[in-house]
């Protein structure tokens, strides 16, 4: 396929196809596709062409690319990580052609070799004729929307449960995000982003000098996903919580301390990696317990190996800081009654402790 | 006139009332089963409680409702507060236990531990996706081995050689438990191996990695049935403190709960002769097409919840 013909998609990612969208059609000038929101469409298409026991995220991811094809993408991307993420490419690749559909896929876990050189080829795979200094250029562009998105989501999410006007606090988040999606400069980036924060600071919040505080971690599509979580994110702050969230592309993948440092910060409750996220997401639980919050959501998806298997490790985090942990497992199923309940119940009891022991 | 408080606990299973007075005794107490029909049991439940309530001395100023189906059931009685019952297990029995430091319960289909420090709860877990060892596979079981579910206690008592089962999954439970009576062991020891293993299952899953301090207080429908609290006792190695209201304690929690709240609004029995309908209706605005569900009081719509988003609001009134 011509390059000039491309239409790329990537599946949806919490608002992050923004800042693919910038860098696909300004650096990479190709036209990309943004797939529509999740919904319980998205996760019903890809759950039915789904093996049946595969992590949830592959069932949206697939059901996001479906998605995309229907809104008229002729070329698919896909990311590669360290678990399961790495097989998914291929798997969904097949299924998706078993299915009759006619499209280029690039695999980005082919270009996985370490080497520097393999961005390069990435670019080229999109778009053999890519002017790669402006590309580069873009890329930290694009890199800075990331920043920028993950900056205002944590700021959105630790204040909006204490808004005085929650509609308008909100409406300067949403409209925000949907700057970020039409944004075409770092000129107009960087307006958005100032305007949103001014914004931000100009409403009233009316937040308790010792408010109630909780830490997410979780799976890095669930956790950060707020369509794949239910929303849980929301639904903490609206009963008037701090939700504080390490986890996200930003804090992951460029300001990572690196898996050493991290390490010897969690020697004491394990002693080598376990997974692509299990260090953080044990650090990350371990850091909220030493500032004094009140609780941490675990949130994953079923099947996640990873997360599974630091279970035990925050099981012992929450004993020795005496901070209850909330284990939320997410599968395909879109009733949200039993999330309610149990979230409702984490925040009585995480109230009623801190009126008791302290 | 003295206060009293309406506490309902609409599950899966069964459905529970109880009106209590300022000093948490007990005036009225009623367990039923649901059958699948939470609003036709709360008005069995009310029409069962109406003439055992002693109107001339009490008046009853607030309401709480909790379990599954407390929203809607919170809906048609006028609820002044509507909570989980995660947390009115736990004021229900912390307020007759202040000493309890883990409350185990097993209901039909969810079972949860709350560990208590100080009288507050400190942690929780509840069982998630799956309804492994709870009420549901015992009575199912029970009626697989022709016995009543109450009998389970008796016939688990004159066991003496429990039957190992498999205690992970209640699928593979239920093979393995067609194998053991396939090959001839006797009723008995069957049944004592059931109730081993709903308690393995619950510790396995529920109580995975939670410290469990005694005293322990076991409540939920299972709580009933003595084979299960041995298991507990055996496994545990501690006394297991089972309260004969047990069953009742989420209602209490929630009539505790509404006693406490300051909302106030007087509540009539009038509720079971009123006719509740309840329509889906499908949102259709986006591709989430959310289930809204409208509840109407004699054919007037008194409250729609399910949207996700402003899209999907229905005002009402």
């Amino acid at each position: 396929m011509k390059y000039t013909e491309r239409k790329v998609a990537f599946p949806r990612y919490a608002e992050y196809n923004a800042a693919l969208k910038y860098l696909l059609e300004n650096g990479l000038g190709v036209s990309c596709i943004v797939p529509p929101p999740l919904s319980d469409r998205t996760l019903k298409l890809g759950a039915k062409y789904s093996p049946d026991f595969v992590c949830t995220p592959f069932k949206i991811t697939l059901g996001s690319m479906i998605e995309a094809l229907e809104s008229g993408a002729n070329t698919l991307l896909m990311a590669y990580g360290i678990c399961k993420l790495g097989y998914y490419g291929e798997l969904q690749e097949q299924i998706l052609r078993d299915l009759g559909y006619d499209f280029d896929f690039i695999n980005l876990e082919v270009y996985n070799t370490g080497k520097k050189k393999a961005f390069i080829d990435m670019a080229k795979a999109v778009n053999p004729r890519v002017n790669m200094p402006k590309c580069t250029a873009v890329f930290f562009e694009a890199l800075n929307m990331g920043a920028h998105l993950d900056e205002i989501t944590a700021e959105y999410y630790q204040n909006c449960g204490f808004a005085a006007d929650r509609h308008a606090y909100q409406a300067i988040y949403k409209n925000f995000i949907s700057e970020m999606y039409s944004a075409n400069s770092a000129l107009q980036i960087g307006h958005a982003y100032r305007e949103a924060r001014r914004a931000m600071l100009e409403q009233k919040i009316e937040k308790p000098a010792n408010p109630l505080r909780v830490g997410i971690t979780g799976d890095f599509y669930t956790a950060v996903d707020a369509f794949s979580n239910a929303n849980v994110e929301q639904r903490l702050a609206d009963m008037g919580v701090e939700v504080h969230r390490w986890i996200n592309v930003t804090n992951r993948m460029l300001r990572y301390p690196g898996e050493k440092n991290l390490n010897i910060k969690i020697k004491d409750y394990c002693r080598y990696e376990m997974g692509p996220n299990s260090t953080a997401n044990i650090w990350a639980t371990k850091d909220y317990a030493e500032r004094g919050f009140d609780g941490v959501l675990h949130v994953k998806a079923a099947a996640c190996t990873p997360e599974i298997d630091i279970m035990p490790v925050l099981q012992n985090i929450s004993r020795d800081y005496k901070m209850p942990v909330l284990y939320l497992t997410y599968d395909s199923q879109t009733s949200d009654v039993g999330l309610v309940t149990r979230l409702e119940a984490f925040y009585d009891m995480i109230a009623m402790r801190k009126k008791v022991f302290r | 006139m003295k206060k009293a408080y309406i506490g309902i606990d609409v599950g899966s299973i069964s459905t529970k009332g109880v009106i209590i007075d300022d000093a948490n005794n007990i005036l009225v107490g009623e367990y039923i089963w649901t059958e699948g029909d939470p609003i036709g049991a709360v008005k069995r439940l009310l029409s069962l409680m109406e003439p055992r309530f002693d109107k001339e001395n009490y008046k009853i100023v607030a309401t709480g409702t909790t379990g599954s189906a407390r929203r809607l059931i919170g809906t048609i009685t006028g609820a002044t507060v509507v909570k989980n019952e995660i947390t009115a297990h736990a004021i229900g029995t912390t307020a007759f236990y202040p000493e309890v430091r883990t409350i185990l319960e097993i209901g039909g289909q969810d079972s949860k531990i709350i560990l208590v420090e100080n009288g507050v709860a400190v942690d929780y877990a509840m069982n998630t996706l799956c309804a492994a060892g709870t009420g549901a596979f015992l009575s199912s079981q029970a009626r697989r081995l022709g016995i009543e579910v109450e009998e389970i206690g008796d016939y688990a008592a004159k066991s003496e050689h429990p039957v190992q089962i498999a205690a992970r999954c209640t699928v593979f439970a239920e093979s393995d438990l067609v194998h053991k009576i396939q090959t001839g062991h006797s009723k008995e020891d069957i049944i004592a191996g059931v109730c081993r293993a709903i308690v393995e299952n619950y510790l396995n899953n529920v109580g995975k990695g939670k410290r469990i301090v005694s005293p322990v207080v076991f409540q939920g429908g299972v709580s009933k049935n003595s084979g299960v609290v041995r298991a507990f006792e055996d496994v545990l190695g501690c006394d297991v403190i089972v309260d004969p209201n047990g069953h009742l304690m989420g209602a209490i929690g929630a009539a505790i709960l509404a006693r406490s709240n300051e909302k106030r609004a007087d509540f009539s029995f009038e509720v079971e002769h009123a006719e509740f309908k309840v329509r889906e209706a499908n949102c259709g605005k986006c591709p989430n097409n959310c289930e809204i569900l409208c509840v109407y009081k004699d054919g007037k719509l008194i409250d729609a919840w399910g949207n996700r988003c402003d899209n999907g609001a229905i005002s009402v009134g």
